[in-house]
């Protein structure tokens, strides 16, 4: 075999190679067969390509990778962030929006909240034993199921707690009420009666001015005018006293 | 008794994912002599065995059971090589590479090969020689000779006709005479 060796120029390069491996069917074998028996160059090209799958083969494979496939899931399956991302990327803005109110909606439902729409507005009311309330009357306590009755024995005493603390610090808040409401009762008659007593005082205080008064006219009356002007110095000092008081 | 590749995807895609690993295991070993002989670098080989196994369970529910198991991670591991050769830089390879490439003749380590050669030289050289071969070329003969294959299911694997599979493979056959008849009279 020779570096510048041609191919042969026989037309029957596929029946060669099906020859070769041994996959021709039982009619070409017997055309291969029979051309090789007068056709040296075939012949000697089927010996080459023999010697070429000789050396083919000294090329064995010496160690292995080790492959291991690590599955989190099955291959069919997308993940849920996957898909979420994609119906995220899919949705319009308002879709997006409502999802959200409606997601909001049921994280309220689930928490006992109660949303009321009337004439003062919105309102929102959380209550997380509401639905105990609505199931069965307060007090009954359900020993029917294994991990009931403790839950919904303190559940109620907790409620009946609640509502004894809530009654005892309605009438101590009455009571308080009640004392405050006394105080200011007695407060103003007090009041009342000290004005009472100032204004009688002041009265007769006025009463008894307007009687120094009138003994001061009283007394003039009796004098004339000569006496008035040409009385000794005791007449003026008496006058210059009365008219200080007045 | 052994469960079918087919029995095999159909638990997988049910849920056993661990049941994929079997496959894995029976076929890695073809798998990697195709990329190794494909590639002809064995790290590289390695990792485009793995990319094959990643993307069949990847796309495993895409396995229409139409064809063979084997002929279609085969046509997945041809894809992923030709897919890297083509991203080979002129660059980036050997200088023995790039002479095999462009068609000259081998190193000039062969003058001993006459007295007792050793089989570690005759696989660098038949490794050699089929590196230079062009892909097509190579692919056919790599999957008859290492792996098996009958003329048909290579068909089957790369989607041509039969007579294209076998005039590829006398083409291939022809050239590699020529690249290792210097090995004449060591085999």
């Amino acid at each position: 075999m020779s570096n510048k060796q041609e191919t042969s120029n026989c037309d029957m390069h596929e029946e060669l190679v099906s020859y070769l491996y041994n996959e021709a069917t039982a009619e070409e074998s017997t055309r291969v067969a029979a051309h090789l028996t007068e056709c040296t160059a075939c012949k000697q090209e089927l010996h080459s390509f023999e010697r070429v799958r000789g050396m083919l083969q000294q090329w064995q494979l010496d160690d292995l990778p080790v492959v291991r496939i690590v599955a989190e899931r099955a291959p069919s399956e997308r993940s849920m962030l996957a898909v979420l991302k994609e119906l995220s990327s899919m949705t319009p803005l308002w879709a997006k929006v409502f999802g959200a109110v409606a997601m909001a909606l049921v994280v309220l439902a689930v928490i006992g909240t109660d949303v009321t729409v009337g004439s003062n507005g919105i309102s929102f009311r959380a209550d997380l034993l509401r639905r105990d309330r609505d199931v069965r009357p307060a007090g009954v306590v359900d020993s029917g199921s294994q991990s009931g009755p403790n839950i919904e024995q303190v559940r109620t005493e907790v409620k009946s707690l609640v509502n004894q603390l809530i009654a005892d610090r309605e009438r101590q808040q009455r009571d308080e009420i009640k004392a405050q409401l006394v105080s200011l009762e007695s407060q103003l008659q007090n009041m009342h009666s000290a004005d009472l007593a100032k204004l009688a005082t002041r009265i007769q205080e006025q009463q008894a001015r307007l009687r120094t008064i009138q003994q001061d006219i009283d007394r003039r009356e009796g004098l004339d005018l000569t006496d008035i002007l040409f009385s000794d110095g005791g007449t003026p000092r008496e006058r210059s006293t009365s008219g200080g008081s007045d | 008794m052994e469960l079918s590749d087919i029995q095999i995807i159909e638990r997988t895609l049910g849920g056993e994912t661990d049941a994929f690993n079997v496959l894995v295991r029976r076929w890695e070993r073809q798998i990697y002599g195709l990329t190794l002989r494909m590639l002809g670098r064995d790290e590289e080989a390695k990792d485009a065995t793995q990319e094959t196994f990643l993307s069949a369970y990847r796309n495993l529910s895409k396995f229409r059971g139409e064809a063979k198991f084997s002929s279609w991670i085969y046509r997945i591991a041809l894809n992923i090589c030709n897919t890297r050769l083509r991203s080979r830089s002129k660059f980036t390879i050997s200088l023995d590479e790039q002479r095999e490439l462009s068609g000259f003749e081998l190193a000039d380590d062969t003058d001993d090969l006459g007295s007792g050669i050793q089989q570690e030289q005759i696989t660098r050289h038949v490794r050699r020689a089929l590196q230079g071969l062009p892909s097509d070329m190579r692919q056919v003969i790599i999957m008859k000779e290492y792996e098996g294959l009958k003329f048909s299911e290579i068909a089957e694997v790369l989607g041509i006709p039969i007579s294209t599979v076998k005039t590829r493979m006398y083409t291939g056959l022809s050239e590699l005479r020529k690249r290792l008849g210097h090995l004449r009279e060591a085999i």
